[in-house]
């Protein structure tokens, strides 16, 4: 992990604008990487100066060059690594005595190989902070820089992609070549494009930064194999999409769930790191994607057209089926087709055939021209009731392809909304789609990648707008008391809290506890439950047993005193039959709540974002379906609500078939308070709340079972 | 064989394969970052000792000496 405070973007200003290049190891021989890299800064119009610097070779290219870095007269604001890895070491300590500070090692051979490589990746590490170099890579492909104040291509990928206002940002170097490649099919044209590769000194983080203030660049895109700093990666999205408004789209690969198999609780095999990622995400404001195709798709729109200001969307169509299929993805996507203001369906009536359909979605019929599509599209972008619109078309022998892609440029340009076209088929209306591509319409092959990328700029738009939020602060917390419950249980060598000691934790942060005692004898058992009041529960308590229920050690629904009796001999005799030998504390009776709906809370650390809280149902619910919400604390109030609607299962807390709706605002404030808790207390690995029972609307919720893992 | 005939022995083969002047080849020179080797020409080079020498050499432990000084060690290994 590199230490990414240490770099700043002035630092990175050298890699994108440096005034002087130098590249080392690079050679005369065609078609390899040292040389191919010199050649496309030459080719590519750099605007500063480029020196060749090779061992052997008195000139590359036509330029002459220079044996070693240290020849060069002039200062290096830039240096390009190609040599062998075995030497890149040699080449950098030479960097570092020019005052270069600024490096791009494209050279592979590093971390990805295996021990040699990690030899050398530290090497160069330690050369570079002796130094004060940042570099980018090792094992990537270069950086471009579209910019026509530097027209920078330090990188061996085939061509230099048009000028645009997308930054990409890859770990993978092969990634970027058929992105490029990709991108230039669609006249997707970058900002900047960076493959950061083993990112040893300057990771994704530091590049973002930079990106922030970077007056060209308008949507940032980055591709990720692993995530080093979840929490700084959080921070400096928050950071960038509300100062500055630039959407953040990840496509994070290696949907795994390593790590998860081994955990102890609940949460720690549910929260698998992907499904921390997804959460962590969406939270940051980060919409995270799932092919390239996926991204590009959102990014376009969210380069080209403005981000839209709600989800009530005009579907434009000359054919019925795309219509419906449109309003299909629409629906599924969680947008609203617009109802058209009275003016609007008044010029429709007018304006169109009395064939067509003047409804959302309206359609405009197969022989409609351009003139036929600009009133369409024009008076619904003009409709206060509509957020953005959706331009269908399909290739009929009436179809005016050409004319009508212009027409709808030119009509979307004149609106301060969103439009974006789905020109259905392939060759015959390459040219439509052509004209579009080039006046910046996103287009899409499909309409429902045309509603997906609309809900992406919409959800955007909603996180961009959202204040930060900070961890909810509760008076009349004891943390001293929690602290010393785990401290003496540290001490002990425990790394488990029995039920009662995690019920102290968790009383001493305010979570609302059944009323509760530990039973000695058969008798104080009796005593105890007449005093909580029937029906009870009654539990073993050991630090032997963790899973209770599989010894037979609890028993439920006992409703008077000679049952609490009888319940107390029948749990010792289970447990002196399925865990004979185990230290037994007592056995705990508890109020027994029998109205309510049984959730699942839950804590656990995850080794790149941190502290992660997890909601669910009980039961069923998170065994069998998992169904369960997570989110990266701090949990504030606003997090907490997501958390619990966001669940398949919510109509069964909202109140679904005739029920009373359930105390989901008791729940939202436990949610917090479990977040305060573990942040608080660090020594919590994984914890479980498993049942937290919620009464009806007004009645509160309560724990029924925890259990604490150190 | 003693050490300084295969110094030069070494000296001559490395310019004949890395086409550079005999001047450039001092003892500390590095293949790659002095001499310009490239992956090829490295393996060119173990080669073309083998042949000058009338040895075979472990080729993954020949490709790990950087230097031409490493080169004269590595084959004099070979030679006792």
């Amino acid at each position: 992990m590199s230490d990414s405070t240490a770099i700043t973007p002035k630092d990175l200003e050298h890699v994108f604008y440096p005034k002087s290049v130098a590249v080392l190891g690079t050679n005369r021989v065609v078609g390899t990487v040292p040389h191919d890299i010199f050649a496309n800064i030459l080719k590519d119009n750099f605007q500063g100066i480029v020196y060749p610097v090779s061992p052997k070779e008195r000139a590359v290219a036509g330029v002459r060059a220079y044996k070693y870095v240290l020849d060069i007269p002039d200062p290096v604001d830039l240096a390009i690594l190609v040599f062998p890895s075995t030497v890149c070491h040699l080449a950098l300590e030479q960097c570092g005595q020019k005052g270069v500070k600024s490096a791009v090692i494209i050279s592979a051979g590093f971390r990805e190989i295996g021990p040699a490589g990690i030899k050398r990746e530290e090497e160069i590490k330690e050369i570079a902070k002796k130094y004060n170099i940042s570099f980018i890579g090792p094992n990537c492909l270069g950086v471009i820089n579209t910019d026509p104040l530097s027209r920078l291509n330090a990188s061996f990928a085939r061509k230099m992609p048009q000028e645009g206002s997308i930054a990409f940002l890859s770990q993978s170097g092969a990634l970027c070549t058929a992105v490029l490649d990709y991108a230039q099919a669609k006249h997707i044209g970058f900002s900047k494009f960076v493959s950061f590769g083993n990112k040893a000194s300057i990771n994704e983080i530091d590049l973002i930064r930079y990106l922030k203030n970077d007056p060209k660049t308008k949507v940032i895109l980055v591709y990720l194999e692993e995530i080093t700093d979840g929490a700084g990666l959080m921070s400096i999205a928050r950071e960038i999409i509300s100062e500055t408004g630039k959407p953040i789209l990840i496509l994070k690969s290696g949907r795994t769930r390593e790590g998860a198999a081994a955990a102890a609780s609940h949460t720690g095999s549910l929260a698998g790191s992907d499904e921390v990622c997804d959460a962590a995400f969406k939270q940051a404001g980060i919409i995270r994607c799932t092919t390239i195709e996926e991204m590009f798709n959102s990014a376009i729109a969210l380069a080209y057209q403005p981000v839209p200001q709600g989800n009530r969307v005009a579907i434009i169509t000359n054919a019925g089926g795309p219509g419906v299929l449109a309003t299909d993805a629409t629906v599924a996507q969680h947008l609203q087709l617009a109802k058209f203001s009275d003016e609007t369906t008044e010029i429709y009536k007018k304006s169109l055939p009395a064939t067509a359909n003047i409804k959302n979605p309206v359609d405009v019929i197969g022989d409609a021209r351009a003139d036929r599509y600009k009133v369409a599209l024009g008076s619904a972008l003009a409709d206060p009731g509509v957020d953005g619109v959706f331009v269908i078309l399909t290739p009929q022998s009436m179809t005016d392809i050409e004319n009508i892609a212009q027409e709808v440029c030119t009509t979307i340009g004149k609106y301060n909304k969103p439009g974006y076209a789905s020109f259905m088929g392939e060759q015959d209306v390459a040219a439509g789609i052509n004209i579009l591509q080039q006046r910046s319409i996103p287009h899409y092959i499909l309409p429902e990648s045309m509603c997906k990328a609309y809900a992406s700029a919409l959800f955007f738009r909603e996180h961009r707008d959202q204040t930060a939020e900070l961890q909810t602060e509760f008076a009349g917390i004891d943390k001293q008391k929690a602290e010393t419950v785990i401290q003496n249980a540290l001490s002990a060598g425990r790394k488990y809290l029995p039920e009662e000691e995690s019920d102290l934790v968790l009383k001493a942060f305010g979570l609302p506890m059944l009323p509760s005692d530990l039973a000695r004898s058969k008798d104080e058992a009796v005593r105890m439950a007449e005093g909580i009041g029937f029906p009870v529960v009654m539990k073993i308590v050991s630090d032997d047993i963790v899973h209770k229920f599989d010894v037979k050690g609890v028993l439920v629904d006992i409703r008077s005193a000679q049952a609490a009796g009888e319940a107390y001999e029948t749990i010792l005799r289970n447990i002196a039959t399925a865990k004979p030998g185990a230290k037994i504390k007592g056995i705990l009776v508890q109020r027994m709540v029998t109205r309510g709906e049984e959730v699942i809370l839950g804590v656990k650390r995850d080794p790149s974002f941190g502290v992660v809280i997890m909601f669910g149902l009980g039961g069923l619910f998170v065994e069998v379906f998992k169904d369960v919400s997570f989110r990266v604390a701090p949990v504030g109030p606003r997090a907490a609500g997501e958390m619990i609607r966001e669940i398949r299962a919510y109509s069964m807390l909202a109140g679904a078939r005739g029920k009373k709706p359930r105390d989901i605002r008791s729940v939202e404030e436990c949610i917090q308070r479990l977040s305060m808790l573990a942040l608080q207390l660090p020594e919590i690995k994984e914890l479980d709340i498993n049942p937290l029972i919620v009464s009806d609307e007004g009645g509160g919720c309560y724990v029924a079972d925890a259990r604490i893992m150190l | 064989m003693d050490k300084s005939d295969i110094k030069s022995r070494v000296e001559k083969v490395t310019a004949l394969v890395l086409k550079v002047d005999p001047k450039e080849i001092t003892p500390t020179a590095n293949f790659a970052f002095d001499l310009g080797a490239d992956s090829m020409q490295s393996i060119e080079l173990i080669a073309a000792y083998e042949e000058e020498f009338n040895i075979s050499m472990d080729e993954q432990k020949a490709r790990e000496v950087q230097t031409v000084e490493g080169a004269v060690e590595f084959i004099a290994g070979y030679l006792k």
